[in-house]
């Protein structure tokens, strides 16, 4: 078992009254598994994720629970040995490509980043060896070229693919993805999901996929967890949860799933 | 290079730069040599007018104004670099520590700044010289230090806004510590804000410094500057019109320069 949340919680403190966004979320995930969240909007999914990366603000906020990642807890633990995992063993991407990389940096060097943090005893060729490596990985045209860009020269679903190297670049034991295909089309979003698969596949990594699309989750996931104002609605394997859905609330999210005759 | 200037081929940009590549020129050149020696008092030339000998004319002792705008100039831009040099590095440090971690330091600093910054920077430069006692290097301390305030703010809500961005959160996920996000990430993305007001922090310091050498607490005679020149060339004004015209009008073109670069810079953004 990779990561276990246990009755986990968050109640933010910036306002005048408390607000309880998530409550007694509890969860398992195995190395080599991709389990999807949905939940509507407001829900907590991306809370949560953020919880499990180590980025939630450590003022103003009350969590609760455990969140175990290899049998240590991401909550408590102290900051220095948190950024060891962040980049190394976790690592996350995020719903908009156009923001998500930095603008005045090369692709190359965004890509190499966590190398660069982690892996201080490889040198400058060994990095962008890897860097190539990842960017080819990604099925892009021409890593070279994609090495030496800077994001503006790419396209959306290239960006996305750059993060994603950037993400599995130094191997790590979890990815977080965060409605990473919301902002693309619809032809984009079914490549970066074939390609989220074969990185699965390929390198075993566990994926966290966040998305309050259904008919991706049921693409991509073995196992689901269905969130509703900030609770975990229901759990399981993913064909289990869409053909026996055992809640209403889970009932209306299937039943509402556009169909699309191909 | 070739590209940058491509980038910035606009009337603004290329007036700007040719105004102040003369200056800087002259200013170089005047580190060397100048025609006369800018001290060499000569009665004979008193109040001479403008003429092949003397291009810019002399002054009441004699000197040559034109000598003696180099020097002043060179003064004058060395005061205003580094003024605005002090301004920019500590306003960095402060504005992106600010503007990254918030909280408490943020608070209290922030605090500090708008009490400082409220006062004009010539009137905050004259309560730190009237500690510090006159000079070149107190006035530059003196007027770097006024300027620290309003660099800290443009960079402080700079670094908010970008702190908002997901690249700073991936960042943060690389494992990347707080100096490698504030330093390596954030702030190249928010040299364009910077280099505009460092631009036009540098004419304000021009002008202040010219301001402060007027006041006669600037640079110490018998160096040279071109806000005392402007002050002693004010009790000759209808006998010598030269002596104030030609130092005034450096320093009008120094600023007009300077504006028109910084505007074609940002015009291109
Ligand atoms: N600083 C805050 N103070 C109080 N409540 C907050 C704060 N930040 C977020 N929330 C609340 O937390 C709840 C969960 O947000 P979260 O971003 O996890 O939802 P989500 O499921 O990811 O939704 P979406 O699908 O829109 O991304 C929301 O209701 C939001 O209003
Ligand atoms: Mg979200």
């Amino acid at each position: 078992m990779l990561l276990s949340v246990e009755d986990f919680g968050i109640e933010f403190h910036d306002h005048d009254s408390p607000e309880r966004v998530v409550e007694g979320v509890s969860f398992t995930l195995d190395k080599g598994e991709i389990l999807g969240i949905v939940g509507e909007s407001g829900s907590g999914k991306s809370m949560t994720a953020l919880a499990i990366a180590g980025l939630l603000p450590r003022k103003k906020l009350k969590k609760e629970g455990r969140i175990l990642f290899e049998g240590e807890d991401v909550l408590t633990m102290e900051r220095h040995k948190l950024r060891g995992l962040q980049g190394d063993e976790i690592c996350m991407i995020f719903q908009e490509p156009m923001t998500a990389l930095n603008p005045t940096m090369k692709i190359g060097l965004q890509v190499e980043e966590a190398l660069r943090i982690h892996h201080t005893e490889m040198n400058d060729a060994q990095r962008k060896e890897r860097a190539i490596k990842w960017l080819k990985n990604v099925e892009l045209d021409d890593p070279e070229r994609v090495y030496e860009s800077y994001p503006h020269q790419l396209s959306g679903g290239m960006r996305q693919r750059v993060m994603i190297a950037a993400a599995m670049v130094g191997n790590p034991q979890l990815l977080i993805a965060d409605e990473a295909t919301t902002a693309l089309d619809v032809t984009v979003q079914a490549q970066i999901i074939k390609l989220l698969q074969k990185i699965n596949k390929e390198s075993q990594v566990a994926i966290l996929f966040i998305s309050h699309d259904l008919s991706l989750i049921r693409q991509i996931s073995h196992n689901v967890l269905v969130m509703q104002n900030g609770h975990l609605v229901e759990k399981g394997a993913v064909d289990d949860i869409f053909e026996h859905p055992q809640q209403e609330y889970t009932r209306k999210l299937i039943s509402a799933i556009p169909r699309v005759e191909l | 290079m070739k590209k940058w200037l491509k980038k910035h081929k606009n009337f603004n940009f290329i007036a700007g730069a040719i105004i102040t590549g003369v200056l800087l020129l002259t200013v170089l050149i005047g580190i060397f040599a100048t025609p006369y020696d800018t001290t060499q008092m000569n009665v004979a030339d008193k109040f001479a007018k403008p003429s092949f000998a003397h291009w810019m004319g002399c002054d009441n002792y004699g000197r040559d104004i034109l000598s003696r705008v180099m020097e002043g100039m060179g003064n004058t831009f060395l005061i205003a670099v580094l003024t605005v040099l002090i301004g920019t590095v500590f306003g960095v440090i402060i504005g992106a520590l600010c503007g990254y971690f918030g909280g408490l330091l943020d608070d209290i600093l922030m605090r500090i700044n708008d009490v400082l910054f409220s006062f004009p920077s010539i009137l905050l430069a004259l309560v730190i010289i009237s500690l510090l006692g006159t000079g070149r290097l107190n006035v530059t301390l003196a007027l770097g230090i006024a300027f620290i305030p309003s660099f800290a703010r443009i960079v402080r809500s700079e670094v908010k806004k970008q702190c908002s961005l997901d690249y700073v959160k991936s960042a943060a996920l690389m494992g990347a510590g707080h100096m490698r996000i504030i330093f390596v990430h954030i702030l190249p993305n928010i040299m364009p804000v910077l280099l505009s007001s460092v631009m036009i922090g540098f004419n304000n310091a021009v002008l202040a410094e010219a301001g402060l050498s007027y006041l006669g607490i600037g640079v110490q005679p018998p160096a040279a500057s071109l806000g005392r020149m402007l002050s002693e060339a004010q009790s000759f004004l209808f006998t010598a019109p030269w002596y104030a015209i030609f130092p005034g009008l450096v320093i009008v073109l120094t600023v007009l320069g300077f504006a028109l670069l910084a505007e074609g810079t940002t015009e291109e953004e």
